[in-house]
């Protein structure tokens, strides 16, 4: 009689809604992604888009920015914004350059790790003891890291290299490859038979000329998972991310968490800039070296929604776009377009089928535009070739940013009391 | 449940306070306090706002130390400087705001802080599993906070002390942010965690909850104890007096200073539910005249705030027309409306009224960005609105320290007179008061209900909605019963009674003359 009264706003406990386990979904993305490349590499003919010579690369140009994407990764789960990254990164090419041309290539990452963290440790004292936000501390640790190391390598590197911007040669890491599988691999891939051929392009690229930061980098990805998910401290530095009240208020010391947080974030920055110094067609500090890469980590990390999972996506990705364009130049980046094109037509199919009329008009639309750029150019000009990664943030964030969740105090300014 | 704890009267009391008292720059926050909590009882904490009630209980959780005073526990005198202090000696606090992370699961909020205990892993979920039963929770640990409901968020905060061990429960204001049906549903996990020998020190103003669920008041008033009370015998009016410490405000308004002169006319406004299926207004007609207070009675979620928002423009109206003294309003936008001459007090000042970061004055020039006194043709007048903020916090005694203080340093009862003072500024015809006295103390609920009052014989037209019976049936002039998104009775304050209102609220039918059926409502809709 009275029905008014018995209905209230109960959510009920939904359980949980995961039909496919994390790593499966994974799998299947990689998957796709492969065989989306070996589709577009028979299509227009550039065998290159999946051979062992880009993956090669990727992965090499992916490493900084996986790097840097994990530092922002443990910054913002503790619900400290770094922008500061590229700075952070900036200090440690200059350190991982300083150490590496005396001591070599181990006393670089010690370096780099150490000068980022100091970054890092500026970063924490300005945002999380005096209250500034968190963007304006990061921004002038940028313009920080610029000037500090022109400074520190005009005094330092100048007498040595007689370049005021670069610093002596640095000694490289050996690198490691699994010779027999490689040659194994190499055979299958001179095939050219679809789909095999790429995936063993893209394995010999994964296992030719490993070098020991390859594997250090690949390692603290699970390493950064497991501390952050699966243990105490990492349950409260979280929790300090997400509501730093309900934290204190429970014996959390916010401080302490946001500090270590903040400060192992700049040192993997750091990290990632021995990465580009220890970079085996460079081997050298070179000014402006970083390039906007801190950003980029960043942005793989906002792609990879604030998980380890989806940051090394996002690293891979960018590294891809960046190893393909300094491989094989303009012609194959246009191949990728093509490639774009393909992915558009299978969202349009998927948007079709769960009755999305406009976001299926809209893919629709992006498609036929990709396909005419396309087919009218040769290939894209070289200015716009150097610029496809970031051209790819662009655009993935733009697509990405709807269903993302960051942490909920992220970037908010904590107080105690 | 009384019966229960006076064969333990022989153990040493669960909490005393004696003597407390804490100073802060400028007030005193409580001074020579006395309390006494037996174990195993319901200890009802009742005062104004700002009497000192929250400032005693951080004393006990041991996030302020005292200045003077002792802390007995269980016989024991203590001295706790931390929280965590507090929680070793057996004393948890479920705060009014709740503290919990949206973004992480039951299971992490639960043993963050207290890992030692149990872990993170599968020992920590198996034993919150066997305590969420006390608590009647009923969800898997593994869920995340941002999917539960008000009142299992509640839950987890008792299930977080209860983990840590609590035997003493202080509940801050717990039935603020609950509908009734969870207020009753709280008060049985009450009554059956009590039955299991837990403690509860309940902080409320609400004393018909305190009456329901407390086996001891005490009382307390600028910052001292002023007594204690039987909740069996006593009254929620002697209560009341006891807490402001003279005769209480009522909301009677005299003699009827209803016009014929119609300011605001609603015809067959519509409005349906976003997707569409269900009517969420259906066919609402009304009148209001100058000088006439019209009351909406209604149990929440009746369509009373859809119908104030699309009065206000906020939403749009499927069809119907809204007039205010021969002007169409149907198609202006909210601040159109406004200038059109409505004043709108909001349900809720948080989210609607204020800028809580913002200085008061900042939040005088809200809505009137476009008028006298706070604009000068395209420009903000920033002058002008702070000379209009030092009268309106003058003219309404807005107790603060200055109009250049975020609007979040001012307690509710402040906050919600800025917005009284605000809105009843440039000369409003209509005044829209969505709960204009919902958790303010009463000291503000009088200048609130006096300035409606003085405005409504000033010829102000007033729609009302309230959940407060009292406050419906003083004020208005006619009362209009709104159930499932239709106007369905009328009601004549003079005679009705709260009870009839009611039962008129609930669709149960009204048998008493003062309640008139207008519509009638279908049943067995669900």
């Amino acid at each position: 009689m009275i029905s008014t009264l018995e209905e209230k706003p109960h959510i009920p406990a939904a359980p949980r809604k995961r039909k496919m386990p994390g790593w499966a979904v994974a799998m299947l993305g990689v998957a796709g992604a492969i065989a989306l490349l070996s589709i577009t590499s028979m299509q227009t003919g550039f065998p290159q888009l999946t051979s062992s010579g880009t993956t090669q690369t990727a992965v090499r140009l992916a490493l900084p920015i996986l790097l840097a994407g994990l530092g922002g990764l443990w910054a913002e789960r503790a619900g400290v914004v770094n922008i500061g990254l590229e700075g952070m990164m900036i200090m440690g090419t200059w350190g991982a350059a300083w150490a590496g041309y005396q001591w070599g290539p181990w006393a670089a990452l010690v370096a780099a790790v150490v000068f980022g963290s100091l970054g890092g440790l500026l970063h924490a004292i300005a945002t999380v003891t005096f209250g500034v936000n968190h963007i304006v501390s990061g921004v002038a640790i940028n313009l920080l890291g610029a000037g500090l190391t022109k400074y520190l390598s005009t005094l330092i590197f100048l007498p040595l290299s007689n370049n005021p911007r670069q610093s002596p040669p640095v000694q490289s890491f050996d690198t490691f490859s699994a010779a027999g599988l490689g040659d194994w691999l190499g055979e299958l891939e001179a095939g050219q038979r679809l789909f095999i051929s790429d995936v063993a392009g893209i394995l010999r690229g994964l296992v030719t000329g490993v070098s020991p930061l390859t594997m250090i980098a690949i390692l603290l990805l699970p390493l950064s998972y497991y501390l952050l998910w699966r243990t105490r401290f990492g349950l409260r530095l979280r929790s300090v991310g997400e509501n730093p009240h309900a934290a204190d208020s429970l014996g959390v010391k916010v401080y302490f968490h946001k500090y270590v947080a903040v400060i192992v974030s700049g040192g993997l920055a750091g990290l990632g800039g021995a990465a580009l110094v220890l970079n085996p067609g460079q081997l050298s500090y070179l000014e402006g070296q970083t390039g906007g890469r801190g950003y980029i980590g960043l942005a793989a990390m906002i792609f990879g929604n604030w998980r380890p999972g989806g940051l090394l996506g996002g690293a891979a990705l960018f590294g891809y776009a960046d190893g393909l364009q300094l491989r094989s130049g303009g012609e194959t980046v246009l191949a990728l377009v093509y490639g774009v094109v393909i992915l558009l037509a299978a969202i349009v199919v998927w948007q079709l089928i769960r009755q999305r009329w406009f976001s299926a008009a809209s893919a629709i639309v992006v498609a036929v535009l990709m396909y005419l750029l396309y087919i009218s150019l040769d290939e894209i000009p070289g200015e716009f070739v150097s610029y496809a990664p970031h051209m790819v943030t662009l655009a993935v964030l733009a697509v990405a940013s709807q269903r993302l969740r960051m942490p909920a105090a992220d970037g908010l300014v904590y107080r105690r009391g | 449940m009384s019966s229960s704890t006076s064969a333990r009267t022989d153990d040493p009391p669960a909490v005393v306070l004696t003597g407390i008292t804490k100073r802060f720059p400028g007030v005193v926050a409580n001074s020579d306090v006395h309390l006494t909590v037996r174990r195993g009882e319901v200890h009802a904490l009742c005062g104004e706002n700002g009497a000192g009630k929250s400032t005693l209980m951080k004393i006990l959780y041991g996030m302020q130390p005292p200045d003077e005073g002792t802390i007995e526990v269980n016989g024991e005198q203590v001295r706790f400087r931390t929280p965590s202090d507090a929680i070793k000696a057996g004393i948890g606090m479920v705060h009014q705001h709740f503290m919990l992370a949206d973004n992480l699961t039951v299971q992490e909020n639960v043993v963050l802080g207290a890992e030692a205990l149990h872990g993170i892993g599968k020992k920590a979920r198996a034993r919150i599993i066997e305590l969420s039963g006390r608590t009647g929770l009923n969800v898997d640990p593994g869920v995340l906070v941002e999917q539960l409901g008000v009142a299992d968020r509640q839950r987890v905060e008792i299930l977080k002390v209860l983990y840590r061990g609590a035997k003493v429960i202080i509940l801050d204001e717990p039935t603020a942010v609950l509908v009734p049906q969870e207020v009753n549903e709280l008060f049985d996990t009450v009554r059956g965690m009590q039955e299991q020998g837990y403690t509860f020190l309940f902080i409320s103003h609400k004393l018909d909850e305190v009456r329901a669920i407390a086996d001891s008041v005490t009382v307390i008033r600028r910052g001292t104890t002023v007594g204690s009370a039987d909740p069996k015998t006593v009254s929620s009016r002697q209560l009341a007096e006891m807490m402001v410490g003279s005769e209480l405000p009522s909301p009677e308004t005299r003699e009827s200073t209803v016009t014929d002169t119609v300011v605001l006319d609603v015809k067959g406004l519509k409005l349906m539910t976003p997707d569409g299926t269900r009517p969420i207004l259906d066919d609402v007609d009304m009148v209001v005249r100058s000088g006439e207070v019209v009351g909406i009675a209604g149990v929440e979620g009746n369509g009373q705030t859809e119908l104030v928002e699309t009065i206000m423009g906020m939403r749009k109206a499927g069809s119907g027309t809204i007039t205010l003294q021969d002007k169409d309003l149907t198609k202006l936008g909210t601040l159109a409306r406004r200038e059109a001459g409505i004043g709108y007090i909001p349900e809720d000042r948080h989210r609607h009224g204020l800028l809580l970061t913002q200085p008061l004055w900042y939040n005088r020039i809200l809505g009137y960005q476009t008028r006298k006194p706070t604009a000068k043709g395209i420009w903000l007048d920033t002058d002008g609105a702070k000379k209009d903020t030092e009268r309106i916090v003058t003219e309404f005694d807005v107790r603060t320290p200055g109009i250049d203080v975020p609007a979040a340093a001012l307690s509710g009862g402040n906050q919600q007179k800025l917005v009284v003072g605000r809105e009843l500024s440039g000369d409003p015809v209509l005044l829209i008061a969505s709960h204009p006295t919902r958790g303010v103390d009463v000291g503000a609920q009088a200048l609130i209900w006096d300035e409606i009052k003085r405005a409504r014989a000033a010829g102000l037209a007033v729609l009302l909605i309230s959940a407060d019976l009292d406050e419906l049936i003083g004020l208005s002039d006619t009362i209009k019963v709104m159930l499932r998104g239709r106007l369905v009775a009328d009601a004549d304050p003079n005679t009705v009674t709260p009870e009839d209102l009611g039962s008129a609220m609930t669709g149960a039918g009204s048998t008493s003359a003062a309640v008139q059926e207008t519509a009638v409502v279908e049943e067995g809709e669900n």
